[in-house]
């Protein structure tokens, strides 16, 4: 509309100069996006489309040929047990850690939001996970838990409990990836909490204090439903992220003990890396995709209604 | 609801009436609601802190220290020779090289691509502008884990596995970067630009000496990011790499501490270097990523 408007060229001066500036004019939008664009599309769109037929042969790198071998990657992969272990595990991960790491998300920036003092100091030390790379915190907790030197062998103790061998125990080292994850997440999200809380205006309290509202009900009523759509950002993006987990435990635990935190990516990684089956392995990736996509689509279709009080 | 109105307003007509013991207890509720919510809030902030706490004081120990069981808190014999040691008995420096490589220029090179992808589709009107930023936004939805397979063969093909190259390529654009990037430039307004075209300016130096200017606050969030998230980068170059030479920090502290578990010393000495620089980063950008985060974490 503004393009149509500023089409006054500059006729004075002579005809070449006129025909460069049209040039610029109609060239600049796809100058502009190019680079972007096809350094993204490299890395993500041209590796789908790669991969989707990858899965269809029995693909190795090392020989010259790949025989096309139609479904036979897929049937193999829905009759290996290691594969619903992993399957299973990422859902195991997936509900331990995102409503709770939801929640206190949630509570800390309610808390935060009250009026508190210092509330940059706190939200500076929540975040500090955050911005820690993934695989050293790992290396970090990894001693955090050591039977012996750890630390927090210690404070289960001073709390009264038993102290566990947290990391190399198939029946702790799920729940032990599950805290620090929680752990490494919750600044970001308490982070956008906080910004969607600053933008609720006062006057809505103000008028539910008015009619005898009290904090429960302000917060059931006002504040809840007008972070619908934070929340739903936060849990799609989150279980999204969820799915994916590697970095983490890959450092922790290797996906040991005995498998018992084997996720998808981590024997994604096993299969194409350990064996050299990158059929079977970008196979697998796309059943990885196809149920972050349909998760991704159901919680849209049931939280994804909007709540407007303008 | 607003048949309630009436009545509600009666009934804290009458709760008001009724005594001042209510408003008094709820004076002191409120009391009590702000030091509990100081200590909830307090105690998580510790169990967030305690491992960085935990690690720099420990950095300081010596082996002999560290090794002893129950383990101590603070340092008895404080001491820097770990962060010198490091450098000696591992290829400290080069690992932190490769990492300020690969860093740095996915950082550069990123804010400059998505600042013009963001530019070019918040300002123009051309075929498929829609579509394309359609797409963009999907993929974002597209698991990294799903692409890497093939990924690594085509880099394999192209004989970039191994390489500086293989690192960076995959980090020149990011759609999160071009969104917010696009969600900034939109506030500009359009009779700016109009006003620069009708002085004769080309688009190329609109966008130099009219948008950038205004969009310093954006490039900067954006910097933030992107370093941030290259340094921390795992995932890729533990496929992409396998010689030590070219090991970034997070790959190469993860293998020392799987090789050199007893020097868990150095270990933390190592891992308090590696995680420095951002952490200065973010104490005195802070401001930064709260903004990145309200843009880029909320709804358009």
């Amino acid at each position: 509309m503004s393009a149509e408007a500023t089409t006054i060229p500059p006729r004075n001066g002579n005809e070449r100069k006129y025909k460069w500036y049209r040039f610029q004019k109609a060239s600049a939008p796809y100058i502009f996006i190019l680079p972007g664009v096809v350094f993204y599309l490299m890395v993500t769109i041209v590796p789908m489309i790669t991969g989707f037929w990858m899965s269809f042969h029995n693909w190795n790198i090392i020989r010259p040929t790949q025989p096309w071998v139609g479904l036979a990657n897929y049937r193999k992969l829905f009759a290996d047990p290691l594969f619903w272990t992993a399957m299973k595990n990422t859902l195991t991960y997936s509900i331990g850690v995102v409503p709770l790491q939801m929640i206190l998300a949630l509570l800390v920036a309610l808390l935060l939001n009250t009026g508190i003092k210092g509330k940059k100091f706190f939200r500076l030390l929540y975040y500090l996970p955050v911005i820690t790379p993934l695989s050293i915190a790992a290396v970090i907790w990894t001693w955090i838990y050591h039977p012996n030197l750890g630390i927090f062998n210690q404070i289960v103790k001073f709390i009264g409990l038993a102290p566990q061998d947290w990391l190399g125990d198939p029946a702790w080292a799920m729940f032990s990836v599950i805290l620090v994850a929680i752990w490494s997440g919750i600044g970001y999200r308490m982070v956008v909490y906080l910004a969607a809380l600053q933008g609720i205006p006062r006057s809505y309290y103000e008028a539910a204090e008015i009619d005898g509202a009290g904090n429960w009900d302000a917060f059931r009523y006002i504040t809840l439903p007008l972070l619908k759509p934070t929340t739903l950002y936060i849990l799609v993006t989150s279980v999204i992220s969820s799915f994916q987990v590697f970095g983490l435990v890959n450092v922790l635990t290797g996906g040991g003990p005995l498998d018992a935190t084997q996720v998808v990516v981590s024997y994604i990684f096993k299969r194409a890396f350990g064996d050299l089956q990158f059929g079977l392995a970008a196979a697998m990736s796309f059943v990885l995709f196809g149920i972050i996509l349909v998760i991704t689509l159901i919680q849209w279709k049931f939280l994804g209604k909007e709540v407007t009080y303008e | 609801m607003s048949a309630n109105v009436n009545s509600s307003t009666l009934d804290s007509a009458l709760r008001n009436q009724k005594n001042q013991g209510p408003a008094k207890a709820s004076k002191w509720g409120k009391i009590i609601g702000k030091v509990l919510a100081y200590i909830v809030v307090t105690l998580g902030a510790i169990m967030m802190a305690l491992p960085f706490v935990w690690l720099i004081l420990s950095s300081f120990k010596t082996l002999e220290e560290i090794s002893l069981f129950p383990p101590t808190f603070f340092p008895k014999n404080p001491t820097l020779s770990n962060f010198r040691e490091v450098f000696e008995r591992i290829p400290f420096a080069r690992y932190y090289m490769n990492s300020i490589i690969t860093s740095v220029i996915p950082t550069v090179v990123t804010v400059i691509t998505c600042s013009m992808a963001g530019f070019g589709f918040a300002k123009y009107k051309f075929a498929g502008r829609d579509v394309l930023f359609w797409v963009i936004l999907a993929t974002m939805m597209v698991p990294f884990p799903a692409t890497i397979v093939p990924l690594y063969v085509m880099m394999a093909k192209a004989g970039l596995v191994n390489t500086y190259a293989g690192l960076i390529i995959v980090g020149l654009s990011s759609a999160s970067g071009i969104f917010m990037m696009r969600q900034f430039m939109m506030t500009i307004p359009d009779e700016l630009l109009d006003a620069a075209r009708i002085d004769g300016a080309s688009e190329f130096r609109i966008f130099n000496q009219i948008v950038i200017p205004l969009v310093k606050p954006a490039l900067a969030t954006q910097t933030l990011f992107t370093f941030t998230g290259h340094w921390g980068a795992y995932i890729w170059p533990l496929i992409c790499v396998n010689s030590d030479k070219l090991r970034t920090l997070p790959l190469a502290i993860p293998y020392f501490s799987g090789q050199y578990f007893s020097y868990q010393n150095l270990i933390n000495a190592a891992s308090l270097m590696a995680i420095a620089p951002v952490l200065i980063l973010f104490l005195f950008t802070q401001r930064y990523f709260v903004e990145g985060i309200t843009i880029t974490g909320m709804k358009g």
